[in-house]
Order: C-alpha cells, then sequence, then structure tokens
C-alpha cells in the first residue's frame, strides 16, 4: 500500500538497467457499491489482505485500500474505494464516485432486497459517477455471501444472470468473502472488463484543456507507475 | 570547474576531514579518490545533511505564502474569487457578524462576583425618572375597550365630592397636633384644595364658613406599634421573648400591651392602638392639653416575658427598656419613627422600637379609606395635570400641599399604614390606566402589602379591591414586557423601571390568588395559548415573553422581503432573519436575561431562544433542502454553465451554526435534544458535498491559469519556487479555510469529507505535477531555440526545470502538513470516543492511505520528470562518452567536454533546485549515464574495438564515478556499477593479461562458492622440489549429463598460462562409470622446469569431464593456484596431506574473447576452449 508506493523510487532506480520502461502499472479507481451489510468492506479486505472478518463494523462514508495486481501480464495498481450501504450515508459516499474506472456492484444471495437495489445503485452510480457512456462502463455484478446453505439463498443465478443480461449485460460473479471463494476473480473479472473496454475505446486524451476528460480518469494518463518489488 | 566548490569547500571547512574519512571507508572498492574534485565537496556536504530536517522546513513555510494571496489576482479574477468567497473572505464577513452580535454569553457558573456586584449596584438603586421614557410612552393601542375608562375625572368627581370637599376643609381648619407646615399655610392648602376640586369661589366660600363653625372632632391617640430590633438579649439562649406596653403617663394603670413574640431580638408586631384621653374631658380641652401641658407625656414601655414555670404557670416579666414620648412632638400629619429604649442607670444601648404616631378624630375606618382613595385620585390627576407630568414619570413624589393634605387626612381620619398603602395602590391602578406611571412605585407599595396581604389583614371588600388594581396593572406590566423591544436598549431609567415591573410580579407571584379571581382575562390576554387555563403570574410573564418574541419575529418578516424570487434573495433574506434575531438575543442577553433571572427566575434569553429557534428552524429547514436537494451534481460536459454556488448557502449555514451554539450556551442539556437547529448541518449535507465537487473543477482550472502566468521564477529570494506553487497552494489554503468554517460537527460526515478532500487536494496536486512538466518543457524550448545557432546542439538544463520541479515538490510537501490541518486527528479521536476504537483505527488507516497516495503520486510525478530531464541529456553524455572512447590517444579531452556539460548543468540544477531534489536528480544522471555507458559497451561488443576503445571508458568510468560520488550513497546502485566495471575492465586489457585475467577472475568466482550445482573435487597436491604432486581423490555431486541420470567422468588436468607450460606432458585419470560420487584416488607426478615451478600466477586447472561414445564433453572445472600448493620435503607422503576440496563451476561468458576475431591468441584461446569438449 503506502510502503508499495514509497518503494517505487528505489525500483526505479535499481531496477533501471534492466527494465526501465517494461514495468510499469496502470492506476485503476475502483468503487464498490451495494446494501449495507452485503459485504463489501470484507470483500475487500478479503482481496486486499486477505483477511476475513465475520463481525465487521458498517463502513462509514468510505474506506480505502491499494493492491496491485497482474491481470494478463499487465500490472495494475487498483486504488479501491469501499462505501458505506447505509442509506444515511448517501451524500457522503456519492462524490467519490467521479473518476473511477470500475464499478462492482453488490448484493448478497441471502438477501434479496438487496439484489433488487441494483438497478438502484446502478443509477446512482451513473449519475453521480457523471459518465457519459452508461452503457459501457465496466460494471461487475458481484453475488457475494455464496458460501451460506441453500435453504437461505434467495437469488438464484440465473435470475442474476438474467438481471444482468437486462442491464447492459456486465460479468456476474458470485464470491464469498468469508472462504474466499472468487474474491480474486471478480476484481479480475472487473479489470479485465475494464481493459477490453478500454482497448475498444481508445479514448485519446485532450492533454491541454482543463481536465474535462481527467476528471473521468484523473490518474490514468499520468499514473504509470513502476510496479514495485524488484528489490 | 565550478564556483559553488569553492564556496562548500569554505563553509564546511571545519568538517572537511571528517567527511573525507568517511567517504573514504565507502568509496573503498572504488580505488584512489581525487579529493580534490569539486564535486567530491558537494557529495561530502550532502552526506552531512539529515534527510529528516527537509520537510520540516518546508512545512514551516507552508503557507508563508498563501495565506496572504494569489500572486497572480488574474487567477482569482478568472472565477470571481470562487475560493476566497467560502475561504477568507467568508471568514472576514463571519467575524464581521460576529463582532456585532457580540460575545456569547457566559453559562451561570462562569459567572464572576464582579459582574454579580455590578448588577446589583445597577439595579437597587431607585430610579427617579425625571424624563420620559419613550418606548413606555407608547400607548397601547391594543388595549382591551371593555377596560377603558374613558370619563376618568368626572366619574371620580361625580361621586359625594362636595361633601369630601367639605370634610377636607373642615379637617384643616381643625388640626390636631403640632402644626408641622411651616411652609404651608392654612391658606395655601385651603387654595390648592379648591383648585384640586375645582370648585369655584361660592362653594368654596360656603363650605369654609360651614364647616369653621362646626364643632372640632373627638380626638384619640393612634399608636402602631411597628416593630423593634437590636434588643438586647434576656434568654440565655441569646434571644428573647419580647412584648411591648404603652400607656399614657395621665393614667399610667392603664395600659395596652402587645402580643408576645417568641424567640427573637426582632420582633414584628404591626399592632395598632387607639389610645383614648379621659373620656371626662371635653375635645377642646383635650386638644389644649395636648398643645399646652407640657408634662403629659406618652410613654411606650417595653419588657420581656420571661419563664413559664410549668407548675404554677405565673409569670416573671423583666423589663427591656422604655422610652418616653412628648404628645407635643407629634404633628398634625402624624409620623413613624424608630425611638431608642432606655434603662434608668443603663447606658448600654437597649434597642429600638419603630412606632407610627398620629392623633385622630372620631370616624368611620371604612368612609374613611374612601375618602382617602378618592383624595388620592383627585390630588393626583390634579397633579398630574398641573405639573405636566409625563407618562411613566410619576413615581410617587407629591408637591408640598398635596403631600400634607394627605399626610393630614390618612393621620386624622385613623387611617392604619396598610390602608393608606393599599389605597394608594388601587388608585395608583385606576389613574395607571390612562396615564401610566413609573413602576416603581408600584413596586414599593407591592412589597409593603405583601406582609398584610399574606396575614390576611384586609377585609374581603379590600381584598377584592386589591386584585381588582392588580389585575388592572399585571396587563400593563405583561404588555411592557412584550413590547420590551421598545425600549431603548441600556437606558437606566427604562431598566429601572423593567426591575421594578419584575419586581411588581415577582410580589404578586408570591400570593394566593383567591379562586373567583381570573388574574388574566382570556379576552384580554389573547396570547395565551389556551383560554380555559388559569396561569400562574410566572407562567403569564414566560407566555408573554415568547409573546413579545412571536411578534418580533412577525415584525421582522413583515418589514423584510427577500428581493427578489431567486435562491440566492431567499437565502439571503434568511440570513437578514437570522441576524435580526440574532440581535433581538445579544441585546436579550446583554440587558435583560440576568434582570430576569435575579428578579424573578426566568431564563429570559433562554425562552426567547427556544420561541425562535423552532421558527427558524422550520423556516430554514425548508429553503435549504430545497435548494441543497436541487443541486444537480456537475456535469463536466457542459460545466461552464454557470457553476457558481455562492457563499450565500454557506453564510446561511454559519448563521445557524452561530445560531446553534448560542443555544449550547443558553440551553441545558436536555433542552438540546429535541432543538431542530442543533442538526442544522443535516440539511447542508449535499451542499457542501456539492461544493467539494466544484471546488476541485474550479480549483484545476486556477491551477491552469496559475500554470499559465509562471514565468518560473523564483516568488523571491528566500525561496526556490516561482508563483504557480503560491497559487496552487492558496487554492488549498481556501479550502481549508472553508473547511475549518464549516466546523462540521458530525464526525462521520467530518471524516468522510476530509477523505473527500484530501484526495481532491491529491488530484489536484497530480494535475499541477503534468502541467508543471509541459510548462517547464516549453518555457526550457523557447529559451533554447534563440541559443541553438551553437556549433552543436545540445540540451541545457534550464532554471525553468528547476523550478517547475521544485514547484512540485513544494505543492507534494505540503500535502501533509494540509491534511493535519484539516483536523485529522481531532476527528480519530472524536470517532474513537463516539464509536470504537477499532473503527477509528481503520478510518485513520483510510486517511493515512489516501494522503501517502497522494505524496507518493506527487513524488513519482517528480522522478518522472527528472528521468525527463536526465533523458534529455542523453544523447550530449552518449556522445561525449562514445567520442572519448573512440579516440586512441587518451590525451583527448573529450572527457573534459563531458565533465564540463555536466557540470554547468549540474550547476544550474545545484543553485535552483532544492536539496532533496538535487539529491534526486544526481541519481538519476547517474542512471542514465551509467546505461549510456552500458549500452555503449554492449553495443561496441559486436564490433570489433581495440581494448582501448574500453580503456578509454574504462578510465571515463572512474572519472565518472568520483564525479558522482557514486558508492558515497548507499542507495546508488552499486552492484550495477560493478559490473559495468568489471566488463570494462575486462574488455579493455591486453588479450594475453585478459586471458589470465579471466582465470584469476575463475578462482576467485570459485573461491567465493559455497556450494556448487557442478558439485565439488576433492584432491591433494605437493611441491617437492620441483616436481608437482597431485593426488586426485574423488568428485561428489556431479551433475547428470547423460540420459541415464547419470555420468561417465574423468578428470584431466591442465596448467595454465597454458603457453608457458606447453612441453608439459598433462595427466588424466580414468574413467569411473556411472558415477555421480565418482572415486579416482590416482596420483600423479609432474616434473616441471624451475621458472615453471616459480611462475607466481600459474594454476592447476581440474577439467572434469564426461566419457561419451563418440567424444568427450566438458562438465566442470576447479582450479589451484600454485600458490596454494604446500612445499614438501620428499620425505612427506602426499596421503599424509590435507584434503583440498575445490568447488566445481564453468561459465559461459566468454564472450569478450569470442568477440576478438582478429587477435590470434584470442581465437587460439578460445578454440582451446571450445575444444575442451571436443578433444578426446
Ligand atoms: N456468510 C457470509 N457472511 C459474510 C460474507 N461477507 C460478509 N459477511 C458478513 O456480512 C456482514 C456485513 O459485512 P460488511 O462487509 O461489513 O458489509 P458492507 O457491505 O461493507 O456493509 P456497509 O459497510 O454497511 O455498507 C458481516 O457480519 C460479515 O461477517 C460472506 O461471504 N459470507
Ligand atoms: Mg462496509
Amino acid at each position: 500500500m503506502s510502503g508499495n508506493n514509497s518503494t517505487t523510487v528505489g525500483t526505479l532506480r535499481g531496477g533501471n538497467l534492466q527494465n526501465r520502461n517494461s514495468q510499469r502499472s496502470t492506476l485503476l479507481k475502483v468503487v464498490i457499491l451495494g446494501d449495507g451489510g452485503v459485504g463489501k468492506s470484507c470483500l475487500m479486505n478479503r482481496f486486499v489482505s486477505n483477511h476475513f472478518d465475520e463481525h465487521s463494523f458498517h463502513t462509514i462514508g468510505v474506506e480505502f485500500l491499494n493492491k496491485d495486481i497482474e491481470i494478463n501480464g499487465e500490472a495494475y495498481t487498483l486504488q479501491i474505494w469501499d462505501t458505506a450501504g447505509q442509506e444515511r450515508f448517501k451524500t457522503l459516499r456519492t462524490p467519490f464516485y467521479r473518476g473511477s474506472d470500475i464499478c462492482l456492484l453488490t448484493y448478497a444471495v441471502d438477501d434479496r432486497t438487496s439484489f433488487k437495489n441494483l438497478a438502484l445503485w446502478r443509477s446512482e452510480f451513473l449519475y453521480y459517477a457523471d459518465v457519459q457512456e452508461g452503457s459501457t462502463f465496466p460494471f461487475i455484478v458481484v453475488g457475494n455471501k455464496m458460501d451460506v446453505p441453500d435453504s437461505e439463498k434467495q437469488v438464484s443465478t440465473e435470475e442474476a444472470q438474467a438481471w444482468c443480461a437486462e442491464n447492459g449485460d456486465p460479468p456476474l460473479v458470485e464470491t464469498s468473502a468469508k472462504d474466499a471463494t472468487n474474491v480474486e476473480a471478480a476484481f479480475g473479472a472487473a479489470v479485465a472488463a475494464w481493459a477490453q473496454l478500454e482497448a475498444r475505446l481508445e479514448r485519446p486524451l485532450v492533454e491541454d484543456t482543463v481536465d474535462l476528460s481527467k476528471q473521468q480518469s484523473p490518474h490514468r494518463s499520468s499514473c504509470c507507475m513502476p510496479v514495485s518489488g524488484a528489490e | 570547474m565550478l564556483s559553488i566548490s569553492s564556496e562548500i569547500n569554505r563553509e564546511s571547512s571545519s568538517m572537511d576531514r571528517e567527511f573525507r574519512k568517511k567517504g573514504n571507508q565507502r568509496m573503498m572498492h572504488f580505488g584512489n579518490l581525487d579529493e580534490s574534485h569539486p564535486y567530491y565537496m558537494i557529495a561530502a556536504a550532502r552526506m552531512s545533511q539529515k534527510p529528516e530536517t527537509k520537510p520540516v522546513t518546508v512545512g514551516r513555510i507552508y503557507w508563508k505564502f498563501a495565506a496572504f494571496n494569489f500572486i497572480h489576482k488574474r487567477i482569482q479574477e478568472t472565477d470571481g474569487g470562487f475560493f476566497e468567497n467560502l475561504g477568507t473572505l467568508l471568514a472576514e464577513k463571519v467575524r464581521a457578524q460576529e463582532q456585532q452580535e457580540g460575545p456569547l454569553p457566559k453559562r451561570k457558573d462562569e459567572k464572576t462576583e464582579e459582574e454579580e456586584e455590578e448588577t446589583e449596584d445597577d439595579l437597587s438603586e431607585e430610579g427617579t425618572i425625571e424624563e420620559p421614557v419613550e418606548a413606555l410612552l407608547e400607548t397601547d393601542s391594543d388595549r382591551d375597550e371593555n377596560e377603558h375608562a374613558t370619563n376618568f375625572l368626572a366619574e371620580s368627581m361625580g361621586w359625594n365630592i362636595e361633601e369630601l370637599y367639605a370634610a377636607l376643609v373642615f379637617m384643616i381648619q381643625h388640626q390636631i397636633g403640632y402644626d408641622v407646615s411651616k411652609e404651608c399655610e392654612l391658606e395655601t392648602l385651603l387654595n390648592y384644595l379648591q383648585n384640586a376640586f375645582k370648585v369655584d369661589n361660592d362653594v368654596h366660600e360656603r363650605v369654609l364658613d360651614e364647616t369653621r363653625n362646626m364643632e372640632p372632632p373627638e380626638m384619640h391617640l393612634n399608636v402602631e406599634v411597628i416593630e423593634a430590633k437590636e434588643l438586647v438579649s434576656k434568654d440565655s439562649n441569646g434571644k428573647s421573648d419580647p412584648f411591648c406596653a404603652l400607656y399614657l403617663e395621665s393614667a399610667p394603670t392603664r395600659r395596652y400591651n402587645t402580643a408576645v413574640k417568641t424567640f427573637t431580638l426582632s420582633p414584628v408586631w404591626e399592632e395598632h392602638f387607639e389610645l383614648d384621653f379621659d373620656a371626662a374631658e371635653t375635645v377642646p380641652e383635650k386638644m389644649s392639653k395636648v398643645k399646652d401641658v407640657k408634662g403629659v407625656r406618652g410613654l411606650v414601655k417595653l419588657a420581656k416575658e420571661i419563664a413559664v414555670t410549668a407548675t404554677t404557670g405565673s409569670h416573671d416579666n423583666e423589663f427591656i427598656g422604655r422610652c418616653r414620648i412628648p404628645l407635643k412632638d407629634i404633628p398634625t400629619t402624624g409620623h413613624t419613627m424608630w425611638y431608642s429604649l432606655e434603662k434608668k442607670n443603663k447606658s448600654k444601648r437597649r434597642g429600638v422600637v419603630k412606632l407610627r404616631l398620629a392623633f385622630s378624630a372620631e370616624h368611620n375606618a371604612q368612609v374613611a379609606a374612601q375618602e382617602y382613595r378618592h383624595l388620592i385620585r383627585v390630588l393626583l390627576l390634579h397633579e398630574i395635570e398641573t405639573q405636566k407630568i409625563e407618562k411613566y414619570c410619576w413615581c410617587g413624589r407629591w408637591s408640598a400641599p398635596a403631600e400634607v393634605l394627605l399626610l393630614q387626612h390618612s393621620a386624622q381620619r385613623g387611617l392604619l399604614a396598610r390602608n393608606v398603602t393599599l389605597a394608594q395602590w388601587i388608585e395608583y391602578a385606576r389613574i395607571h390606566q390612562e396615564h401610566p406611571l413609573n413602576f416603581t412605585v408600584f413596586n414599593k407599595l407591592a412589597i409593603d402589602l405583601l406582609r398584610p396581604m399574606e396575614n390576611g389583614l384586609f377585609s374581603p371588600d379590600e381584598t377584592k379591591l386589591f386584585w381588582d388594581a392588580t389585575k388592572k396593572l399585571l396587563y400593563s406590566c405583561l404588555n411592557s414586557v412584550r413590547k420590551i423591544r421598545r425600549l431603548p436598549a441600556g437606558d437606566k431609567n427604562a431598566m429601572t423601571q423593567l426591575s421594578a415591573i419584575l419586581g411588581i410580579l415577582s410580589s404578586i407571584s408570591s400570593l394566593k390568588v383567591p379562586a373567583d379571581c381570573n388574574l388574566f382575562p382570556a379576552k384580554m390576554y389573547s396570547w395565551f395559548l389556551d383560554p380555559d387555563e388559569a396561569p400562574s403570574v410566572l407562567q403569564a410573564l414566560e407566555y408573554t415573553v415568547e409573546q413579545g418574541g412571536v411578534e418580533w419575529f412577525e415584525h421582522i418578516l413583515n418589514n423584510n422581503f427577500p428581493e427578489s424570487e431567486s435562491d440566492e434573495d431567499a437565502l439571503k433574506h434568511h440570513i437578514k432573519v437570522i441576524q435580526l434575531i440574532r440581535a433581538d438575543l445579544q441585546n436579550a442577553i446583554d440587558n435583560y436575561d440576568k434582570l430576569f433571572i435575579k428578579r424573578i427566575n426566568l431564563p429570559y434569553a433562554r425562552c426567547l431562544y427556544m420561541t425562535y429557534e423552532k421558527r427558524i428552524s422550520d423556516m430554514c429547514m425548508i429553503i435549504t433542502e430545497d435548494i441543497c436537494g436541487r443541486l444537480k451534481r456537475i456535469e463536466i460536459e457542459n460545466a461552464d454553465v454557470e457553476l457558481n454556488l455562492g457563499t450565500t448557502l454557506f453564510e446561511l449555514y454559519l448563521a445557524l451554526q452561530r445560531y446553534a451554539i448560542l443555544g449550547q450556551v443558553l440551553c441545558a442539556e436536555g433542552q438540546l435534544e429535541g432543538m431542530k437547529v442543533q442538526s442544522y448541518h443535516e440539511w447542508f449535507r449535499a451542499g457542501v458535498a456539492h461544493w467539494l465537487d466544484i471546488a476541485v473543477y474550479k480549483a484545476l482550472k486556477r491551477i491552469d491559469r496559475a500554470v499559465e502566468f509562471d514565468t518560473l521564477q523564483a516568488v523571491d529570494n528566500s525561496v526556490q519556487y516561482s508563483s504557480s506553487a503560491v497559487d496552487t497552494l492558496t487554492i488549498f489554503y481556501q479550502i481549508k479555510v472553508f473547511w475549518t468554517q464549516l466546523a462540521w460537527p458530525d464526525i462521520e460526515g467530518s471524516y468522510t469529507f476530509i477523505a473527500k478532500i484530501i484526495d481532491d487536494i491529491c488530484k489536484c496536486s497530480i494535475a499541477y505535477a503534468d502541467k508543471m512538466a509541459k510548462k517547464a518543457e516549453l518555457t526550457t524550448d523557447l529559451e533554447q531555440l534563440s541559443e541553438s545557432s551553437v556549433y552543436e546542439k545540445k540540451f541545457v538544463v534550464s532554471t525553468a526545470w528547476c523550478f517547475a520541479i521544485n514547484n512540485i515538490d513544494y505543492i507534494r510537501t505540503s500535502i501533509g502538513p494540509l491534511a493535519n490541518d484539516l483536523g485529522l486527528q481531532n476527528i480519530v479521536d472524536a470517532l474513537a470516543e463516539s464509536k470504537t476504537q477499532e473503527e477509528a483505527e481503520r478510518c485513520q488507516q483510510t486517511l493515512q492511505l489516501i494522503i501517502d497516495n497522494a505524496t507518493d503520486t506527487v513524488r513519482n510525478k517528480i522522478i518522472e520528470l527528472l528521468q525527463v530531464v536526465a533523458n534529455k541529456m542523453a544523447p550530449a553524455m552518449n556522445r561525449y562518452l562514445m567520442e572519448g572512447a573512440e579516440l586512441i590517444d587518451t590525451t583527448s579531452n573529450s572527457m573534459e567536454r563531458l565533465l564540463q556539460y555536466l557540470d554547468s548543468n549540474l550547476t544550474t540544477l545545484h543553485d535552483y533546485l532544492n536539496e532533496d531534489n538535487f539529491e534526486r536528480i544526481l541519481l538519476v544522471i547517474w542512471d542514465t549515464i551509467s546505461e549510456s555507458l552500458f549500452q555503449l559497451v554492449h553495443n561496441n561488443l559486436e564490433r570489433r574495438r581495440p581494448p582501448s576503445f574500453y580503456s578509454n571508458l574504462h578510465r571515463s568510468l572512474h572519472t565518472l564515478i568520483r564525479y558522482f560520488n557514486i558508492g558515497a550513497d548507499e542507495a546508488a546502485n552499486v552492484r550495477v556499477l560493478e559490473k559495468i566495471e568489471h566488463l570494462l575492465e575486462l574488455h579493455g586489457l591486453e588479450t594475453a593479461e585478459l586471458i589470465h585475467r579471466y582465470h584469476q577472475e575463475r578462482i576467485k568466482e570459485q573461491n567465493e562458492l559455497d556450494e556448487s550445482e557442478y558439485g565439488q573435487i576433492t584432491v591433494k597436491a605437493q611441491f617437492v622440489d620441483n616436481s608437482l604432486n597431485i593426488q586426485i581423490l574423488n568428485a561428489r555431486k556431479l551433475r547428470p549429463v547423460d540420459s541415464n541420470g547419470s555420468c561417465d567422468s574423468y578428470v584431466k588436468v591442465k596448467l595454465l598460462p597454458e603457453e608457458k607450460f606447453a612441453d608439459v606432458k598433462l595427466p588424466k585419470t580414468h574413467v569411473q562409470k556411472e558415477n555421480l560420487y565418482p572415486l579416482f584416488d590416482e596420483i600423479f607426478n609432474i616434473p616441471l622446469t624451475n621458472e615453471q615451478r616459480n611462475m607466481e600466477n600459474a594454476i592447476v586447472v581440474f577439467e572434469l569431464k564426461d566419457k561419451d561414445f563418440l567424444r568427450s564433453r566438458f562438465m566442470a572445472e576447479a582450479f589451484l593456484p600454485f600458490s596454494e600448493i604446500a612445499k614438501t620435503g620428499s620425505d612427506q607422503r602426499i596421503e599424509s596431506l590435507e584434503q583440498i576440496h575445490l568447488m566445481l563451476s564453468r561459465t559461459d561468458v566468454i564472450q569478450a574473447l569470442e568477440h576478438r576475431k582478429g587477435d590470434n591468441q584470442a581465437t587460439e584461446f578460445l578454440s582451446k576452449l571450445s575444444s575442451k569438449a571436443e578433444r578426446k
């Protein structure tokens, strides 16, 4: 995380002669949305520090963590913003949407309401993130808590798939933060979806006007940073 | 070469040697240092610096410029001062407003003694009111009509006025007692009376005649024993049980006793006695006695009743003291006086007794009281008329004749003090209806009436009159409170009257109101919510205070209107209303609150505050939520359409905030709970979020401008950054000020907003860094375009670059302090308190991560930029290196030119970059140049280059190493350096030397091995004279080379340098089949010449080979230098020697030789090497 970044300087120097330009990572801003209690924070913690907390607190406003990953040979640094799902935090969390590259829409398979609310989350995101091409934005739908017994499940895979199909066809990943099922996969799928879209769009960056486009993605153009760990 | 070097030299000369020593130690492996080289000194100076000191200094000067203003006014003009409006300007506005509002009141318990006393002073003073009090003079237009006495005077005159007049004239003519009214001649009194009663002369004369001939009235001496004090104690307990006995000395046996007051030294009796003169005497006789006989005295004796014995029940009185009062001293108007008590032969003070003494004629008490009331009425109206007394001004002071008349009347009619007071109360209250009097008059009366009222001393009729009058008076009192805002604030008279009003209310509130008396008729008190309720006086006062607030609030609303329908004007209107309300509260706090609390224990300001609170909250909540709710998220696409969220919304926020804080001071804990205004911030949440969103956008725009206007020159001599850095920081500063202003009370919200702000600042910093980089490039290009005619184009570092880099660093180092300034720690602490420690830590972690992320990202930006600079220098450096290497003649000056180039650039960098960045760029340039070198070597390995090419480069490298003082810094990449150096050294050698060097290296490598993947070999060796004896014992852990997973190995012995041992027959062992741990155990004797035997660098090589069907394959080798072989006598058998274990190894890097195709020796060496594998 911070250590990771702070070592990049040394890395840049040290790794210089061998591969000065080869190992840079792309910075991506990821937001996780979904009803309170569906397990957003748990997913993030599982992903970043491979740790699960049975009694986690409701998130206050936002939480933030960094994680370096490699997908298809490309290095990425994910800046993950975990938001508070409770309604009372709405005005506090929405300002963080802008500039996101990826959005994880999360529900819990044992909570039908959270699934029903996906559409609301999606539109809240699109509105506040000020995303222009809403239909093509890289959303990932994550159905968490797959570890619960079948008897407690309220949302079937088919149902979720159907929803996805009707809503821009984002990838669906069913996970369990508790037993670490598919968590890496969910984030991986998200990045892959982003990369795919990026390749397709190849949006030109207007550099010399005010950051109209940068607002969209503030770090991307300028934030290729070397990946740490060479030392 | 460099001017800077000499400076540093001077400065650091004292520590000079120390550094050199340190430097020497660290740089040992680079050989001798040219210590006179200027960069050595710079390096030494750098090493002495503690790295931590830098950020602190930057932190300290962090707001140096930002706190003032933009360097370029133009920048803030571009967005109409967006940040200033909400930052410092808003702060200033608010400060001004606060000043106007005055300081918050202190909480009760904080009040100082001094203040307490001051208040005491202020109000205990009886106000004599000479000037009219404008505010109170306002007629109560809304007074209840039913209470309106229209023909007041006529009504009072209608009553047997003539009878009263006659009675008074009679009274004046038949005065009893000595005549005090020397100044008031009989004539004057009669005249006055005539005027007051508006009696014409005829009537007056007639009355005068009639009364003159009438019999004088029956006489009594009226004595009221009021109280005594300071009595000497007669009981063992320090008290007494006193009573009073009085008698006329002419009839000492007829005694009048008061009740016994137990256990006191200051008894209050208030008992009234009518002492008759001798019944046989006629009135004139009595009169003459009083007037003429000096010997007749009244006497008062005070005795003390002591114990009542239980058995006998008999009393035993003990005398306390006595006083004697000559009757002739009693004036016609009567008097009330303190008399001292005496006892024969005792000089000690025995106490004082207060008596009221007056002569009176025969009378009917009820009629007398009525007469007296009418007299008051007539006289007061007359006084008001003739003296031109203003409303609310009369405070009980009569003209001399009126006073004499009243006193005489009350005395001679035998009216008791309480009757007089009651009469005044009733009549004053009546007149007050029409022509208000000073409230202090009533206050005094009320206090006097308390005791008789409490003790039920008045008749039912009197009591009824009292309450009727009180009812009228209360309305006036409450109405004045209701219209308190008409009082000139702080006016002393007004305050005295208000104090009196509250005194009256307080007195009345202590009385029990009779059940049949409705003090507050609903028709008069329209503002009492429940018409059926009979509120207490205190409640009524509270309702009235509230009503006053309500009316004032409405008054404000009715007199202030928004200028237009726009949100902006609506907000302004709301702010104005709050300000007016706040002013009213401040007035209440400053002027009235203490008084209300002291007089009647009503928290006036609090009461008002709560009244206003409801209304303000309702009003503001609606508009705020409405406006915030209508805020659209910003669409960047068409962002240029009006994006201004003015300051007004936040002014309203701050106005409400101050209002809420006032409440926290005024109100008790429990009262705050339900108060809507205490959650004022909730209404603004969306607004704040929105503002922050706009702020980023505006900030980015401003940064653009700031960079555009920046000329990349130092802001002043003391700093190394330029205007845009200051301008950018100013934006951050304004955001900080805005945040500080908000003082967002909700802790969870604070945390989240701060996270957002820091993230935004990060965004801005990065955008700034990008802009700066571009700017630097542009500026440099322009600068160097003019110089480009020089014979060779090469990049020259400009100061612009330095400033650009410093600027970014300046911004970067301020992120941390800035974040702290936002109050991080407080928020985390508060979270820990309100939530759990764990949650607080998580939040802290998040904030820290965001900050670190921001600073790291910006730092990477800087390094990127440094890299850009270094890359721009690379071509020139390359060229010089290349030239230097190509020249066979080592006296060439290309190295000189390279150093000059570096010098000139580094001088600029050193002079203009801050130290951190200079340090950084040195390393980056070093990286670049060493890479150039590496590339140069590498690329040229392909071509045929004379060794001198490499040795030139090698020399260059050494110069550069010294130049950069690499190795002094731990962070420098020593391993890479060693590798280049090794390579260059290798390639620069003459071939024979090179080959040998190769083997030397191999030995070194072998010795460094702890373990080898190729296994090891065990041998013994000795020199006996010129014979070399070798025993090859075994090999272990060989690497399988055959398909069967094993090998068929043998060992071949070789001696190096080969050309020196060409004549020697070299032995080899037998093949050990399919064994990775072959056991050879063979001994060889190799005779050598003396010369060969003594070759210093000769080496024995053990080549381990695999024997295949067709050929042998080289597996690995081990080296044993001659210098390590034991020299023994021929008697020492080789078996007795120590075993030597040698690691087996092999190398594939024989490139250096392979590339020397033109060199026979090399070719031979190579072919031999490769034939290691081929030869049988
Ligand atoms: N069985 C099961 N429980 C889970 C899983 N993930 C999270 N939980 C539990 O769900 C609860 C809520 O998880 P959080 O991660 O705090 O939920 P959240 O979405 O972050 O909630 P907010 O922060 O309020 O928006 C916790 O008690 C977790 O232990 C899962 O995969 N399986
Ligand atoms: Mg959470």
